[in-house]
């Protein structure tokens, strides 16, 4: 191989990996190894409902001719990655599937524990065919313990794991913040495990199997509260948006309807900064508010005033304002400001992708990576794939199948570009969106908003 | 020694609070050599931060600090001295990675660019853990977990639909932050056995909380609609097909589902592995029967969930094939049947805290696993290990370098 033209591309140009997963958590850990160059091949079959296609997230709210390729989240999940539709339950896909391991790195399964080795295809079956190959399973709670059966879906884990505890309103029970919350921490992880063992790989030419728990991900972002009980007894105590020692801290409503400015002042000196910015009203003199701890103690009543104040402000410009004088305070962005925002816009924070013209999807806008790298740039590579897009170019250049074998194994129902149960469910209306709530607005123009015309 | 998939590494650690702690700490519980720099006096400010073991405000007894930093080795380095500097040059000339979370361009002004570095280590990988990254308008912004939330998208769509929006009650950014700075800094490091280059790794903790949504940001790309805090999602009902909500059992919080694998199982099983067959009734026999008679379906369900025990609601459903949650206090996280048979737990023996059992191992790695070594660092506890042990000073030298505040 090239290694100069396959540097240009990535830290991880060279890698190949089999992403054979579902869901969220997997998909994103290996649409970020793909950014990085690695070729990221996405198994999928056509006899099952693309479950990650469903979120009713369809371009322009249709869903087209092919809906299973319209769908947005599926859309950002996927990107770089290669498509091929093999029906594991055809004993030609799972020949394929082997073939495909013997050229590959790296290959990643969340199904539940014992799926793989009923197919033929658990880590000691593969090894015997790729000696060193890395090989992740991602479930919920691990391959062993009492509840290594049990389903893990990512909503869930923010109260399992511990999460919970803390978050929601305090003069209500707990809530979720965000979608699948652990999920993401749960694909980020997965992306060191796998270089920890390439790393390990390299080392001792050994390849390895890795039992990868999100529960324990999760749990493991709550090791101070953990040893809060451990060490005081101590559990958590919903909070909503204050913190343990800092005030004022929360969000207070701006101009206009559900605009709201988020502040967390942490010391005096931020303290004096806002009361600054604020002109100095007398009430931020008295006594109850002259230090951190009475400020802390007397939120209840420090908030309405500053609500007060802030109500009059347009949120982002009071942002500006505020970050100014050194006050960490920023607008609750919604999805729009967070697209347009000019320093992520000055980051190139998103990437604009456009898709094929047969897919009447245009260009789209896409969230990159929180990080760059100075030497080795990585960069959305492609758009997701259509079902099946690759199948021609995988098995025919890199398993040496002739255009005869690929057509029959399409006979055989072992590729597929069309899913044998297409998804029905049409998605409801703007109107109805907004009449009930779910929606805060609707901007026909967003293509020029975004800047993708 | 046992084998260990990172034990080649070595780290130089001089970042604080909790984003890049834990990214070394990822990297030091698979077996790196991490030593972390901390400046004189306080140290790291999250020595600072509760809780205290047994609430006593000592800064050896941060229990914050010490879960980040486990595994590593501790000096105290005062960068503002030429004395301080010339030492993190020598330490930084064997060194794999270096770690920062300095404002942006605090160390270019000491002379400690990457540039500056570079030139000393060129397979050097730098990682600046920032709160806005190292360029465009809000480089200099103050930021923090409430601030990153705000500006993710992901607070303005999390909460009820006619109150404030909401966050995380635990700093969850942070931890995203130290995450993605550790698989970036290895994948760095891996992309070096090629290159032989090190480079600049420029990590963002604000843009880390908006990489978390992988369909709000899209759906305006996709839609042009700004998706709010929707009213279906309600705490304290079980409305809706999914069962959106977290509700009361007897001793804490349930969130039930009628989901069993796929398609969602009948109510009639539902109702059945809840101690009631007979409430069975066509009128919720399918989804779309459910999200129609949502109310009717609190009054039914939400006075039986509340005679459960959480526990027992956990394992009756989810070993049935449910999907069900539970609120997990860090009570029931020390308690956890799961994580002791997978024997998360362990204990260390600190200097100042005594014998403490420790949450551990993050994945599986059988070859080379997860272990712990040694407890969190006192402050400073490392310098004649590191400087005498591994750059050649002597004792003697400690002292000068004591009396010149440069250790």
């Amino acid at each position: 191989m090239d290694t100069k033209a396959n540097i240009s591309k990535g830290p991880l140009a060279g890698l190949r990996i089999i992403d054979s997963t579902t869901m969220v958590a997997m998909p994103t850990g290996l649409h970020i190894m793909a950014d990085m160059g690695a070729e990221v091949i996405k198994v999928e079959t056509h006899t099952l409902f693309r479950t990650e296609a469903a979120r009713l997230l369809y371009a322009d709210n249709d869903p087209g001719d092919e809906p299973w390729n319209r769908d947005g989240s599926f859309n950002t999940l996927q990107r770089s990655k290669l498509g091929l539709t093999l029906n594991l339950k055809v004993p030609e896909a799972v020949q394929a599937f082997k073939e495909l391991t013997q050229i590959s790195d790296v290959i990643v399964e969340n199904n539940r524990a014992g799926t793989m080795d009923r197919l033929g295809l658990g880590y000691e079956e593969l090894r015997k065919v790729k000696p060193d190959l890395i090989y992740v399973s991602n479930t919920g709670f691990g391959h062993t313990g009492p509840w290594r059966t049990y389903a893990g879906i990512g909503r869930m884990f923010e109260l399992t794991c511990g999460l919970s505890q803390f978050t929601g309103y305090p003069d209500e029970g707990p809530r979720r913040v965000g979608k699948a919350f652990f999920d993401l921490h749960v694909g980020w992880t997965a992306v060191f495990a796998i270089l920890a063992a390439l790393h390990y790989r390299q080392k001792t030419g050994r390849g390895q199997w890795i039992d990868l728990a999100m529960y324990q991900i999760g749990v493991s972002t709550m090791g101070d509260a953990i040893l809060d009980y451990t060490a005081n007894g101590r559990n958590g105590q919903i909070v909503g948006n204050r913190h343990p020692h800092h005030a004022p801290h929360g969000v207070y409503p701006c101009k206009g309807d559900d605009n709201w400015i988020a502040m967390g002042v942490e010391n005096d000196g931020q303290w004096d900064a806002l009361c600054e910015a604020m002109s100095s009203p007398s009430w931020t003199r008295e006594e109850r508010f002259t230090d951190t701890l009475s400020r802390w103690r007397h939120q209840d009543e420090l908030d309405p005033l500053l609500s007060q104040w802030t109500r009059d402000f347009d949120h982002l410009e009071l942002m500006a304002l505020l970050q100014k004088v050194g006050v960490p305070a920023a607008a609750v962005m919604n999805s729009r400001e967070v697209l347009t925002d000019p320093h992520m816009r000055a980051r190139n924070f998103f990437e604009h992708i456009p898709h094929s013209p047969g897919s009447g999807i245009g260009t789209k806008s896409y969230f990159g990576r929180p990080w760059k790298m100075s030497k080795t740039p990585s960069f959305i590579q492609r758009p997701a794939p259509s079902l099946g897009e690759h199948n021609e170019l995988i098995l025919g250049e890199l398993l040496g199948r002739s255009q005869e074998e690929i057509e029959r194994l399409y006979e055989i129902e072992v590729l597929g570009t069309v899913p044998t149960d297409p998804p029905t469910f049409i998605p409801p209306s703007y109107e109805k969106q907004l009449e009930d709530g779910s929606l805060a607005g609707y901007d026909p123009d967003y293509s020029k908003i975004v800047g993708i015309e | 020694m046992a084998a260990t998939a990172l034990g080649q590494f070595r780290i130089i650690d001089l970042s604080t609070h909790i984003a890049g702690p834990l990214c070394t700490k990822m990297f030091a519980d698979y077996g790196a050599e991490v030593v972390k720099v901390e400046p004189l006096g306080t140290g790291d400010p999250s020595r600072n931060i509760g809780p205290f073991f047994k609430d006593d405000p000592h800064p050896e007894k941060s229990l914050l600090f010490f879960y980040l930093n486990c595994n590593k080795q501790g000096v105290t380095l005062n960068l503002e001295t030429a004395a301080g500097r010339n030492i993190l040059l020598s330490l930084i000339k064997d060194a794999d990675a270096l770690i920062e979370s300095f404002p942006p361009g605090y160390l270019a002004k000491l002379g400690l660019g990457y540039g500056e570095l570079e030139k000393i280590n060129p397979g050097l990988v730098v990682t600046s853990v920032t709160p806005f990254g190292q360029d465009g308008p809000y480089r200099d912004y103050a930021g923090n977990d409430l601030v990153y939330y705000a500006m993710s998208g992901m607070m303005y769509a999390s909460g009820a639909h006619d109150r404030e929006p909401l966050k995380h009650g635990h700093p969850q950014s942070y931890y995203m932050g130290g995450m993605i700075a550790a698989y970036a800094t290895s994948a760095a490091l891996f992309s070096r056995t090629l290159t032989g280059q090190g480079q600049h790794i420029d990590l963002s903790l604000q843009e880390s909380v908006a990489a978390h949504q992988y369909d709000s940001a899209t759906r305006y790309s996709y839609t042009g609609t700004i998706e709010r805090r929707a009213p279906k999602v309600e705490s304290g009902s079980t409305k809706g097909t999914r069962f959106e909500g977290i509700v009361p059992g007897k001793d804490g919080y349930i969130a039930p589902t009628m989901q069993r694998g796929r398609p969602t199982a009948p109510f009639s099983d539902y109702v059945a592995l809840l101690g009631h067959p007979e409430l069975d009734d066509t009128k919720f026999a399918s989804r779309q029967l459910i999200a129609e008679h949502r109310e009717e379906l609190d009054d039914v369900l939400l006075p039986l969930i509340k005679e459960w025990k959480k526990e027992d609601y956990f394992n009756t459903f989810m070993s049935e094939g449910f999907v069900a949650g539970v609120v997990q206090t860090s009570e029931d996280l020390v308690n956890c049947p799961q994580l002791k048979e997978r024997g998360y737990y362990t204990e260390v023996e600190h200097p100042v805290i005594g014998r403490i059992k420790v949450p551990g191992e993050m994945f599986r790695l059988p070859e080379c696993p997860w272990s712990l070594r040694s407890p969190a660092p006192l402050l400073g506890q490392h310098n004649e290990a590191v400087y005498c042990g591994e750059l050649g000073y002597t004792k003697e030298d400690l002292v000068m370098l004591r009396q010149l505040r440069a250790i």
